[in-house]
């Protein structure tokens, strides 16, 4: 229990202040309006006291105190300003300009340098000091080898700021503190060994620097009084980070972060420097082509020509094989807007249900797990609430310093305050090593895992039966099937060791607040959905629902893929989950969209491919999406697309899926437009308009009610706040969103069913969505493809922070690509050394659908007999290899197990793969 | 994966280091610029500096710029305001102790040494005379030839060593039982290893060839003059000495019955057999002139007035030997008694047999280290002492162990309230003690105590010594005019009494007690200054010559110290404790002596430090 915070009394320059117990005198007086002026200090981040600036007097003492780290005690009294302060503080000042260099002119940090303004402000012009540091920092190498970040020690004014930002705020402690002689030295991890450093290149350093010593490279090209800012929402992963577009002349030259509810000024190298330089790209796609059928050549023309022969061609194939042939994938990429608008013309104009998004290979088991056991297939509590102040944290298939870096940070945050972890995952991730346990186990073993941790709870009686009693259903089902999973046989289908798994039941068991956070690891499986449903089991046992600090809590993985689900891009629902087989509700939307709806669910994107190369999807339509780069069995994707008679994409780059495309409508990005993105914690976030993109390119919900239109549904225009209120209108759950409250400041999680609903941050309050929460019992099945004699070596694929999906986006960083642009593959020493394969040697990996190349990393990292490889790269595009082996409920591929086998390479095999 | 302190971390290397420079500060010559020093030690200070804050990382780098500046002449009175200034500062927003103390350093130094500083600035040289001096040779108060005597101790010439000796001080045997050596203190040869153990050389000297067997050199031919000498204490046997080796006769006169004042009425036998302190007594008699009355008080059976005028000049070597009492009540009961005069009685033969009796002892000095071990011997049941704090125990550490050993029982933290006294017979019963905790510190660097909030206590006691202090019996003298404040008689560092023609004083009481070495000092300078005052320029024969020095290859090793007989077997008698040197050790320790005599600034003019 926290102890409750009094109040005390202290007078600060003859004001008598009440202030809360254990407040530092800066705060106080910050909180008073009194101001006392600081160089170094960074709330709760760097309290250290190094400039001096904010030193104040305390009667009783004859000596002056650093305000920022000083605790305010009751009685005290408090002076913050005197000849002798005012004396002293510019003396710090002279001593600082001593050691500095005085490069002002063309330093980045000119217009924005803390150190600037103070002098100006107390008039010091130069420094009466000689200084001992300025000529040996100008003499050391500027740390510059980062694509992004530089160190120049000569502008460093030792501050430490930086340090501390990295250890308390991004957690990675890769900036250290070091000596030289009697000189203080700050190891900043951005020379030539910069990869070797465990650096992540977030920034958050660089943009805390008080002068430009650390920067930003992208610095050089403006300065700040030349730009405005505009407050957005992230395009990478679902973690929702809020930050600002600083644009110069209509050119985005740099992010800035906010202080969103997710992020709290966090970003990470991506959110940061990976968000824009796509925007501005040479090779966007700037006209509407099609296809010359003769030539097989894209041909240029114009928005009219494309929008009616698209039309035309879609309602053609309706008329000759009904709505049913024709699919239409939304992108979990784009915004909820455009994602409406992709569905509402499935719906209305192609006539089928045949709509889905990339979930379908990412969270659609969760969507299908969570939505069956607890009435709601989202994350139950928001990421603040399970990163902080909690006891526990129980990580399972989720590598979240590299998909969710600014999530990472968080949890790494709340372990540093003492937080236990419990990392569930095949590989040595780097969060592992700062984990109480972990579990290293098999792939494709998260249902034996769960049932065991559930088989120790209950044998050990730490179950809650008040809340089983009260709020679930199936409990005696699942104890009966749980009982055989007995610590000792889930150890060997894991590969783990009993002990540990019942120290981790009883871990998560008696922690009185335990998130569950999990990620692809548990969906990404034949089984993903009864692994889903095995979380929510584990959950419910221990009536760690429906409270702060608990949940079961999917990391989502793109942008707005919780959007993308809940504005109906699924063939089964509406928007907010209402069910087309549902005649109420079909009825409903039949009324509001004032045209005769399919009752019957459609395919799933997973299922429209083989329909295509059956024969029964003819025409496709992909808003955003790169099939080919991000599906399992790319061949198998390509013989489909081949099979379709008519194929339109709808995007930003000619992707590898478009140039399969009969039709390429070029669309806007994130920063030239209205909308709204909704991240992994259901909060509904604006993206705003930043820059206009010279060229043809039109906003993605303008191309679709044209097309809408064309097709023959009248389709008025509506802005995208225009097209939110329509969304409200018809879902529950949204019905209190708007541009207009957004816009005003509020952050909303939706549910939100009123205009005045402040949103819903924790989900199954009071009681579970579904009324009583299923236990679903799920025994465990083997994955569908197991090593065997031939392919003896198990694979498992994800991402890596420095890239992102299908990379189009980052791809167009060329820092990131500087920093990592080479596909890999992780293989453990004892299986390299058996086959004779060195560390960085480029090998073949083989499935029994392809064959790749890749660059081995050799080590530990996983298990033996395991690999694993990132998807993002083109040199060694993995889903050639991976299994189109689909879940049964949610029809989820099995990315992460599949069976491979490791060559050597020769010349002549390089040149022909 | 965590770890334990490496066995050979960076910290504990430097740790090695400073241990080893330790003693390096400690034997920081003498004769040297304090500025310079100060500039060292604020170095130190400031390579402290963690180099988190402002003003200590970067401002203290400015201090040493501007010391340098002013140390190197090239700077103004302006620079030494702006470096007070700067200090001010530093001191006052600094984060912690690092950068305050650095600054206070130089503050401080501002306050004791501004003469230095202005000297610096305007003269461009350093004040006063700063020469660097032969470290033993010039801690010795009396300036005794310390190298030259080891050279022909090396040479196994002891009766040179000897002559050497006395070529300062005619006490060698004495000084080699008891002197506090502060000639040991900055011997150089601790920047190597240990200082060399000077004392412990001179004691195997004269236990190879007594004193009195040595010779001493030729007198001069006698000058007809006469000087009273008042008080047969090595004082006075020193300035005899000198005087009648001088040519002049010199008359003692010395209540007691014997000569040696308190070397032998107040250092115990077991320290300085009285045996051993014949030995040079006898020597000094045979040297010259010199006429002796016992068991004669100035005062009582000759007065003061009478020397002055039978006498062409008078030195008074009272010593300090009445023993204080507290002013408190009780303080003269039966059973009370200050260690001076318990330590006399027992110097005397009046021992008292403290057989089954609880003795307690107040102080730490010396005199009370010599009364507690006394008290042992004398088969006391339970000797204790009592001190405010262990800053109090200014006695030799050597002497403070010895007692330990011995089963002295020591408590600190304990002030001294009052006596308890048994109303029937009137002896002491009890002391009342007063627990303490420490304080601030005064101005000296040494802690203070005050009352803690504890309740008193009775500590049950059959005899109560007081060691805290001695004073003169200088009524006598007073009553004719003799100068005199608490006791003590007023004299200058040329032992020229105040505004008295002809009378000079010198030792315990002129300067409150103390050691032998300093009243052998006073009265070898009372000697020559008395023969100056007569108009004469006497020389004194040197009889023996240092042995040529030669290099030393100053590998470190261990300093030769003087073992004692074992403590349960001496505690019961009153022989000697100290046990003989071997001849290998005294010739080994011998040997590390470094001869700064003959290398580094001792063979340049005034570097001797005599």
């Amino acid at each position: 229990m926290k102890k409750e915070q009094n109040s005390i009394n202290i007078t600060i320059d003859g004001k008598e202040l009440s202030v809360k117990e254990g407040t530092t005198i800066l705060q106080a007086a910050e909180d008073n309006g009194i101001d006392i002026p600081t160089l170094c200090t960074y709330a709760h981040v760097n309290d250290i006291g190094s400039c001096r600036i904010c030193m104040v007097e305390i009667e009783g003492y004859d000596n002056m105190f650093a305000s920022c780290k000083e605790i305010a005690t009751e009685g005290m009294v408090i002076h913050t300003d005197s000849e002798r302060i005012t004396e002293y503080r510019k003396e710090m000042l002279r001593l600082i300009l001593a050691n500095h260099n005085l490069d002002c002119m063309s330093c980045p940090a000119n217009g924005i340098c803390s150190l600037q303004a103070l002098c100006n402000r107390y008039e010091v012009k130069h420094s009466t000091y000689q200084g001992h540091r300025a000529e040996f920092s100008k003499k050391r190498p500027k740390l510059d080898s980062n694509p992004y970040i530089s160190y120049d020690p000569s502008k460093c004014i030792h501050c430490q700021r930086c340090i501390n930002v990295c250890q308390r705020i991004t957690c990675n402690g890769t900036l250290k503190n070091s000596r030289f002689g009697t000189l203080h030295m700050v190891d900043a991890p951005f020379g030539k060994d910069y990869k070797k450093t465990g650096c992540e290149s977030c920034g958050t350093c660089a943009a805390i620097c008080p002068t430009g010593a650390l920067t930003l490279k992208r610095r050089e090209h403006f300065r700040e009084w030349e730009t405005k800012r505009v407050l957005t929402t992230c395009p990478h992963c679902a973690t929702g980070c809020q930050f600002y577009l600083i644009v110069k002349s209509n050119q985005i030259v740099n992010v800035e972060p906010a202080d969103g509810p997710s992020n709290h000024c966090r970003l990470c190298v991506k959110g940061r420097s990976g968000s824009f330089d796509f925007v501005n790209a040479p090779d966007r796609l700037r006209k509407p082509l099609i296809k010359n059928r003769e030539t097989d050549e894209f041909e240029e023309t114009t928005w009219e020509e494309a929008i009616s022969y698209t039309a035309k061609r879609f309602m053609e194939l309706k008329e000759k094989y009904g709505g049913e042939a024709l699919a239409g994938f939304a992108c979990s990429r784009s915004a909820n807007e455009d994602i409406y608008m992709v569905q509402k013309m499935v719906r209305t104009c192609f006539g089928s249900n045949n709509v889905d998004n990339c979930a379908r290979v990412c969270h659609s088991a969760t969507v299908a797990g969570l939505a069956k056991t607890l009435g709601s297939g989202a994350m139950t509590n928001p990421i603040y609430d399970i990163t902080h102040d909690v006891d526990c944290i129980l990580l399972i298939g989720s590598n979240p310093e590299e998909a969710h870096p600014v999530v990472g940070m968080q949890i790494r945050e709340a372990v540093q305050n003492g937080t236990r972890l419990i990392v569930v995952d095949p590989r040595d991730i780097t969060i592992s090593k700062d984990a109480d346990i972990h579990l290293k186990l098999r792939p494709g073993t998260n249902v034996a895992f769960a049932n065991g941790m559930m088989h120790a709870m209950i044998e050990e009686d730490l179950i809650d039966h008040d809340y089983i009693r009260d709020n679930t259903e199936g409990f005696e089902e699942l104890k009966a099937l749980v009982a055989e999973y007995t610590p000792e046989k889930t150890a060997e289908i894991c590969h783990i060791d009993p002990d540990n798994l019942r120290e981790a039941a009883r871990m998560y068991a008696t922690a009185e607040k335990a998130p569950i956070i999990y990620c692809l690891g548990v969906t990404e499986h034949s089984t993903g959905t009864e692994g889903v449903m095995s979380m929510s089991n584990m959950a419910l046992l221990c009536g760690k629902l429906g409270k702060s600090g608990c949940g079961v809590n999917p990391l989502r993985g793109q942008n707005n893929v919780q959007g993308a689900c809940d504005m109906g891009a699924q063939p089964t629902d509406y928007p907010g989950y209402q069910k087309v087989d549902n005649d109420q509700v079909r009825e409903k939307f039949e009324k509001a969209w004032g045209v005769s709806l399919s009752p019957k669910p459609g395919l799933k994107a997973t299922e429209v491919f083989p329909a295509a190369i059956e024969g029964k999807i003819k025409g496709l339509y992909i808003c955003g999406e790169d099939p080919i780069v991000s599906d399992p069995d790319t061949n198998h994707i390509i013989h489909a697309l081949k099979s379709l008679e008519f194929f339109v994409v709808q995007d930003l780059f000619m992707t590898p899926t478009a140039a399969y495309a009969d039709v390429i409508l070029p669309a806007i990005s994130y920063a030239e437009k209205e909308g709204t993105f909704t991240n992994t914690e259901r909060r509904v976030q604006r993206i705003r308009k930043a820059v206009t993109v010279s060229g043809d390119m039109r906003p993605d919900t303008d191309i679709l009610i044209d097309l809408m239109n064309a097709m023959g549904y009248p389709q008025k225009y509506m802005t995208p706040a225009e097209i939110m209120d329509e969304i409200a209108s018809v879902t529950p759950s949204f019905h209190g969103i708007s541009h207009e409250r957004l816009d005003a400041g509020e952050s909303l999680q939706w549910p939100c069913p009123e205009k005045d609903h402040p949103g819903t941050p924790i989900m199954h309050v009071g009681h579970p969505t579904r009324g009583k929460a299923l236990f679903y019992p799920a025994a465990y099945k083997p994955s569908s493809e197991l090593p065997d004699e031939e392919y003896p070596l198990m694979l498992t694929t994800g991402r890596i922070l420095y890239q992102y999906n299908a990379t189009a986006m980052t791809s167009r960083s060329e820092g990131l690509w500087d920093i990592a642009g080479e596909g890999f593959i992780e293989v453990n020493y004892r299986d390299a050394n058996r086959l004779f394969i060195g560390d960085g040697e480029r090998i073949i990996v083989r499935s029994r659908r392809g064959a790749i190349t890749a660059t081995a990393r050799v080590g530990k990292k996983v298990s033996e007999g395991e690999t694993w490889m990132p998807f993002h790269f083109p040199d060694s595009p993995v889903n050639r290899l991976t299994n189109a082996a689909l879940d049964e409920f949610a029809r989820i591929p099995e990315y992460k197990v599949c069976a491979v086998k490791l060559e050597k390479v020769g010349d002549w095999q390089e040149k022909v793969l | 994966m965590r770890q334990l302190e490496k066995k050979d971390s960076m910290n504990k290397r430097i740790d090695v280091v400073l241990r080893k420079f330790h003693s390096r500060m400690i034997s920081y010559p003498p004769g040297m610029c304090p500025l310079v020093l100060y500039r060292s030690l604020f170095q130190i200070s400031m390579n402290q500096s963690c180099g988190k804050c402002v003003p200590c990382r970067d401002g203290l780098v400015e201090v040493d710029r501007m010391l340098h500046s002013i140390i190197a002449g090239m700077a103004t009175m302006e620079t030494l305001e702006e470096m007070r200034r700067l200090c001010q500062m530093i001191a006052e927003t600094s984060d912690c102790a690092v950068g305050v103390t650095a600054a206070n350093l130089i503050l401080d130094s501002l306050t004791e040494f501004g003469d230095e500083y202005v000297s610096h600035i305007n003269h461009k040289r350093c004040e006063g005379n700063v020469t660097q001096t032969i470290p033993c040779i010039t801690m010795c108060p009396a300036h005794v030839n310390v190298p030259g005597y080891i050279s022909l101790i090396a040479a196994e010439d002891y009766a040179g060593a000897i002559n050497i000796i006395r070529e300062k001080n005619p006490l060698p045997t004495a000084c080699a039982m008891v002197c506090e050596h502060p000639c040991e203190i900055k011997c150089r040869r601790g920047m190597i290893d240990d200082a060399i153990n000077i004392r412990g050389l001179k004691k195997y000297a004269v236990d190879q060839v007594s004193a009195d067997s040595v010779e001493t050199p030729p007198a001069n031919v006698r000058t007809g003059k006469k000087i009273a000498i008042v008080g047969g204490g090595p004082s006075g046997l020193t300035a005899a000495y000198f005087l009648s080796l001088m040519g002049h006769k010199a008359v003692i006169f010395d209540e007691h019955e014997k000569l040696g004042g308190m070397l032998r009425y107040g250092i115990p036998e077991y320290r300085l057999p009285k045996k051993r302190l014949d030995e040079d007594i006898q020597a000094i008699l045979q040297a010259g002139d010199i006429e002796v009355h016992c068991q004669t008080k100035i005062g009582k059976d000759i007065s003061f007035t009478k020397l002055k005028e039978e006498y062409d000049a008078v030195y008074l070597g009272l010593g300090a030997q009445i023993g204080n009492r507290m002013p408190m009540e009780n303080a003269d009961a039966e059973g009370v008694i200050p260690a001076a005069d318990f330590l006399q009685d027992v110097a005397n033969g009046r021992a008292m047999d403290l057989t089954g009796k609880k003795v307690v002892l107040i102080g730490g000095g010396n005199v009370a280290m010599d009364a507690a071990r006394t008290a042992v011997r004398l088969n006391a049941e339970t000797v204790h002492v009592f001190t405010r704090k262990r800053d109090d125990m200014t006695a030799l550490p050597s002497e403070v162990e010895g007692a330990m050993q011995e089963g002295v029982r020591f408590r600190t933290l304990l002030s001294f309230l009052n006596i308890e006294v048994d109303k029937e017979t009137g002896r002491v019963s009890a002391v009342w003690l007063q627990p303490e905790i420490v304080g601030e510190y005064d101005d000296l660097g040494f802690v203070k105590t005050e009352h803690s909030s504890a309740y008193p206590y009775r500590f049950k006691c059959d005899v109560l010594i007081l060691g805290v202090g001695q004073r003169s019996d200088t009524a006598a003298f007073e009553k004719e005019g003799v100068p005199a404040e608490r006791c003590r008689i007023k004299a200058d560092e040329s032992c020229i009494v105040e505004g008295m023609e002809g009378i000079f004083s010198g030792g315990d009481c002129v300067t409150g007690p103390s050691t032998a070495i300093n009243a052998i000092a006073a009265g070898q300078v009372a000697a020559e200054n008395i023969d100056e005052y007569l108009g004469f320029h006497h020389k004194i024969k040197s009889i023996a010559s240092p042995a040529p020095a030669m290099p030393n290859n100053c590998v470190p090793t261990g300093r030769a110290e003087i073992e004692e007989v074992d403590p349960f077997e001496r505690k019961t008698n009153f022989d000697g404790v100290e046990l003989l040197m071997t001849h290998e050790e005294a010739m080994r320790e011998a040997g590390r002596c470094l001869r700064c005599d003959h290398y580094g600034c001792g063979n340049m003019v005034g570097g001797r430090g005599e």
